[in-house]
């Protein structure tokens, strides 16, 4: 069978779990994560297609360096912290800036809705309402509860008929 | 496979005959032999437990992890069973209690600061809020905080207003490391705080930097590059890479005043490294930290490698 790579950018605000969903992703221990500082990356094998997961800082400061990795990018994954309420509005406006972005323009978008597991989590329909995730027409895109830390809602499985419009998967 | 084996059992065979012809002909026992003839320090200390867990006796085996009050008594008893008369061989047992006292602290170490790790950053606590207020007041002694909530934090290398999300799985071991770098090793710290805001090469004239692009070279965020060192400085506790450094510079157990010693030597060579490396920008922030990591292994093999010697023990100690 012959193995498909997938380049996946993890991108989202400082603290919204990108590291932890990547190592989790990958099946490696999470419980001694540290703030990104640049950018890790992991391949992940699945199903028989690899996954070549780039998973960059998120803090003010480094996220002019995004634009960076946009190049052949084929899925874009955001995650968002769902507890933070206070910064959604940023979150909301990083990524219509990453929608806007030419290199990035017909990508299919997955939206993590991180932290489920945290009381206050806001639930991923109110995200989506919130960022006016239904106006996105020009590409592919699905919004996911999860929680990284558990596990719960990560899984490939979920999200791989995102990468059909690509020609991928 | 099974000659595998039977060729283990067979060096396993050979060596405890060689180490029984050795005994015979020079009246000592394996534990004598390493304090008589390796000088004090990793190189002898590390011979002394790699001995002592490959003992065939369950008692010597299980003196590495005694509690340290019960050392004495241990002592004792590796004494009797070897048949090793005190008297006659005073310097032996005070020999032995030193790396033992050694051995059993760098495990009570591991313990102490894995304790700390996991103990999360809380804002309700008043003791951790207090160890945050100190931590940006000796970094910025002039510049008093505005408010707990303040993009000031950023200004010390935190991500945002709010470091509490920073600490994540490295915990209070992180805030305590970088306080006790900015309260004990000020100068340095707020030396290396400060360049690490200038963008590269601030000795270059205005021409040179925009000839080399430099308008993208930022140097760090001091914070987080500590919790990354402490990381790594944890890593390197637990995996026993930080022995051979112990051992040669603490007299007796290590604590964690000497692992926070060597966290703030840490963050000044990682600095030092950072420069010499010339990284274009943070971007290479892994790659770099990585580098570091293989060289100080390198480092720690070698057994007389003492990484920070400024609390190296005394000279009564040395002569042991």
């Amino acid at each position: 069978m012959i193995s498909l790579e997938v380049r996946i950018l993890l991108l989202g605000l400082d603290n919204a779990g990108k590291t932890t969903l990547l190592k989790q992703l990958a099946s490696e221990d999470i419980s001694h994560i540290t703030p990104t500082q640049g950018f890790n990356i992991k391949s992940v094998q699945s199903q028989g297609f690899k996954l070549n997961v780039w998973d960059i800082g998120g803090q003010r400061k480094i996220r002019p360096y995004w634009r960076n990795y946009f190049e052949n990018t084929d899925i874009l994954i955001y995650v968002i912290d769902s507890a933070d309420r206070k910064r959604f509005e940023e979150t909301g406006q990083e990524l219509a800036e990453l929608l806007d972005e030419e290199k990035l323009s017909g990508v299919p978008v997955l939206i993590f809705a991180n932290k489920q597991d945290l009381l206050t989590a806001a639930p991923a329909s109110e995200i989506a309402e919130g960022l006016n995730l239904h106006t996105i027409r020009d590409r592919v895109w699905q919004i996911q509860s999860c929680s990284a830390l558990s596990g719960e809602g990560v899984q490939v499985r979920l999200w791989r008929r995102l990468a059909v419009p690509a020609g991928h998967l | 496979m099974f000659v595998q084996v039977c060729l283990y059992f067979y060096c396993k065979c050979l060596w405890r005959c060689l180490k029984f012809v050795v005994r015979k002909l020079t009246g000592q026992c394996e534990l004598q032999r390493i304090c008589y003839n390796t000088k004090p320090g990793a190189a002898r200390t590390m011979k002394i437990e790699a001995s002592l867990k490959g003992s065939k006796s369950k008692r010597l085996q299980t003196s590495v992890s005694v509690q340290p009050d019960a050392i004495e008594k241990t002592i004792d008893d590796i004494m009797e069973l070897k048949r090793i008369n005190p008297d006659i061989n005073p310097q032996l047992g005070v020999s032995l209690q030193a790396c033992l006292l050694q051995i059993v602290g760098y495990r009570n170490l591991i313990a102490e600061v894995e304790k700390l790790r996991r103990e999360m950053y809380d804002s309700e606590n008043p003791q951790h809020e207090e160890m945050l207020l100190k931590l940006w007041k000796c970094l910025k002694p002039n510049s008093p905080l505005k408010a707990r909530i303040s993009k000031q934090w950023c200004e010390i290398g935190f991500q945002g207003d709010d470091p509490k999300t920073d600490f994540r799985g490295m915990g209070l071991l992180g805030l305590y490391n970088l306080v006790y770098f900015a309260e004990w090793d000020t100068e340095i710290a707020q030396q290396v705080l400060s360049d690490s805001l200038q963008p590269k090469y601030s000795q270059f004239s205005k021409a040179e930097w925009e000839k080399k692009k430099l308008d993208k070279a930022i140097g760090y965020s001091f914070a987080i590059v500590g919790i990354n060192i402490t990381d790594l400085a944890y890593n390197l506790l637990v995996s026993g890479a930080l022995k051979t450094h112990f051992y040669n510079v603490a007299p007796e157990a290590p604590t964690l005043t000497h692992f926070q010693q060597t966290f703030c030597y840490l963050m000044h060579e990682f600095h030092k490294f950072w420069i010499e490396e010339d990284p274009l920008d943070i971007m290479e922030f892994n790659r770099v930290r990585e580098k570091f990591h293989k060289r100080l292994l390198k480092q720690l093999q070698n057994p007389e490698m003492a990484l920070c010697p400024h609390f190296a023990a005394s000279e009564s100690l040395i002569n042991m």
